[in-house]
């Protein structure tokens, strides 16, 4: 009997200077051309290669609350326009992980950032000195645990971000809080009672509205911060469902407590513990047949 | 990089249910494995001693392998729905599933035998028996050790027996088929027992059939251990 007793997977990020030979091989995937990195996830020999763009790669960052230093040497390629999750017991870092990309640690004194989250086609390292935290989050939206709507109207909260870009013309306005409000599956819902206040919708609505308004300004990024922890199962589901059809327009990054809800939406997952990253796969292959233990034990509940 | 284990995990599943639930599977399909086991050899004491009570009582605990069937299906199903296990755990759930199947099936072989017994014992001609009885008893117990080493493996998750069981197989394939050649060359001879004949080449397709539920067992072993899969594995190198 013989058996292949390969190394159960190997994850890269190829540089853009490896990346023309990389296309040559794959034609399918050549529709890159910004120079930007794939990710190339080659496992064991029933699984294909599969070649991606990298969105955002996160190079040896690490991160400290003052003295403490809570993400240590953290490199993952997130894929573009897949549904990347973080998962890890409470404490672990994957929230401190989330909050780096559109630079919330800002508003917080004594905090640093080490490393670089180079975001592409552009080549910005968004933990950059020299980067301004306000244009970061033009570019990278959140959404929350708790849905946090502003106390105005269903349509001013959608148009809020377009207004702060200096979209003046009511008819665009309305144009694109449509487009956002359908994007966000609220649009039937809302469609009837956009002057009514944002806080008389449900719990599962609201948080379709804030992520109609992280969508309105056109994100590349959309991070979402446990976004369904509040929400019953029906509602849940609908999240879910929205952030499946999302990923065809933007890079989605989730972190979660809900291990079935990573399973469910995520292309790729992270599983991160005190700060580390344990293990990086696709989603089908850390849910069935992880290659680390420590990932094993805690997505089987064998971890207290 | 740190390891779960540096840092004091707590034994076990936190919930203590499902581990109990996982273990209890795990039992029961070792008591299946091992009634199967019992079965097939009794079946074939039967046969080869003209054992018709021996014949009988396989017969009547078929029942039981019948009964173990739903009840570890019904297990591994309720697991699944009630406890949503991934990575090792669903693999295990999975494994389960098919296993008893697999015993299942082995039970079918020894009632068959087993009715070949009782027919031989009730004046079938036992002719073309007595010439390959050699090739029966190997077999035999070729079968019910692959079975063994199948059961024993699922029981402590050894991979190592798991192999050594898929490497068998063709010992028990090339028994099977010089077997054939002997009762072939019997039936060319003598007409008068065609009969028999059949019902002797079904005995030992049956031995043939049990080795490779043996077989398959100790395939869903590994896959439980690592995630692997070698279900015909030869047949795409041959092919």
């Amino acid at each position: 009997m013989q058996r292949t007793t390969e190394a159960p997977s190997a994850v890269r990020a190829t540089r853009p200077a490896e990346e023309t030979a990389l296309s040559k091989e794959s034609p399918a995937n050549a529709k890159s051309t910004s120079g930007a990195p794939r990710i190339s996830i080659a496992v064991d020999d029933t699984r294909q290669v599969r070649t991606l763009n990298v969105k955002a790669a996160v190079d040896n960052v690490n991160f400290y609350y003052g003295e403490h230093r809570a993400l240590k040497n953290l490199t993952i390629p997130i894929a573009d326009r897949q549904v990347t999750a973080l998962i890890g017991p409470s404490g672990c870092g994957k929230s401190t992980f989330l909050r780096c990309f559109n630079r919330m640690h800002d508003l917080q004194p004594g905090t640093r950032y080490e490393g670089s989250i180079t975001l592409h086609p552009d080549n910005l390292n968004l933990i950059g000195p020299g980067v301004d935290p306000i244009e970061v989050r033009m570019r990278i939206g959140m959404v929350f645990q708790k849905p946090n709507p502003f106390p105005k109207s269903i349509f001013e909260n959608v148009a809020y971000g377009l207004r702060l870009r200096g979209l003046r013309n009511r008819a665009t306005l309305a144009e694109e809080v449509e487009k956002a409000l359908r994007g966000a599956a609220l649009w039937d819902e809302a469609k009837d009672r956009l002057q009514d206040s944002a806080l008389a919708l449900s719990g599962g609505q609201m948080q379709r509205l804030c992520i109609a308004r992280a969508l309105a300004t056109k994100p590349e990024i959309l991070l979402f911060d446990e976004p369904t922890s509040a929400l019953d199962p029906i509602a849940t589901a609908k999240i879910e469902e929205l952030i499946s059809t999302l990923r065809d327009q933007v890079t989605v990054l989730i972190v979660t407590h809900n291990m079935q809800q990573a399973a469910r939406v995520s292309d790729y997952t992270a599983f991160m513990y005190i700060g580390e990253l344990i293990e990086f796969d696709e989603a089908a292959k850390i849910f069935t047949n992880p290659s680390k233990k420590a990932t094993e034990d805690y997505i089987t509940g064998r971890y207290g | 990089m740190p390891s779960l284990v540096d840092t004091d995990p707590i034994e076990g599943h936190t919930a203590k249910s499902f581990d109990t639930a996982l273990s209890e599977l795990r039992l029961h399909l070792v008591s299946m494995g091992g009634l199967a086991i019992d079965q097939v050899a009794s079946s074939m004491r039967a046969l080869l001693d003209g054992d018709e009570s021996l014949a009988r009582l396989v017969l009547s605990r078929e029942s039981l392998i019948n009964d173990f069937e739903r009840t570890i299906d019904r297990e591994a199903f309720r697991l699944i729905a009630l406890h949503q296990p991934v990575a090792g755990d669903l693999r295990m759930a999975k494994a389960a599933s098919r296993i008893v199947v697999e015993l299942e099936r082995v039970g079918d072989e020894a009632k068959k035998i087993a009715r070949f017994a009782m027919r031989l014992a009730g004046g079938e001609p036992q002719g073309p028996v007595r010439a390959v009885a050699r090739f029966l008893r190997n077999m035999a117990n070729l079968t019910a050790g692959m079975l063994r080493e199948a059961v024993r493996a699922l029981d402590e998750a050894n991979t190592d027996l798991a192999h050594g069981v898929t490497s068998r197989d063709a010992e028990l394939d090339e028994e099977f088929a010089a077997a054939l050649r002997q009762l072939l060359t019997l039936a060319m001879q003598d007409q008068r027992f065609l009969g028999a004949t059949i019902d002797t080449v079904f005995a030992l397709k049956g031995l043939e059939r049990i080795g490779d539920h043996a077989k398959n067992i100790a395939e869903q072993v590994v896959f439980v251990a690592s995630g692997e899969d070698l279900r015909h594995l030869n047949q795409h190198k041959e092919g």
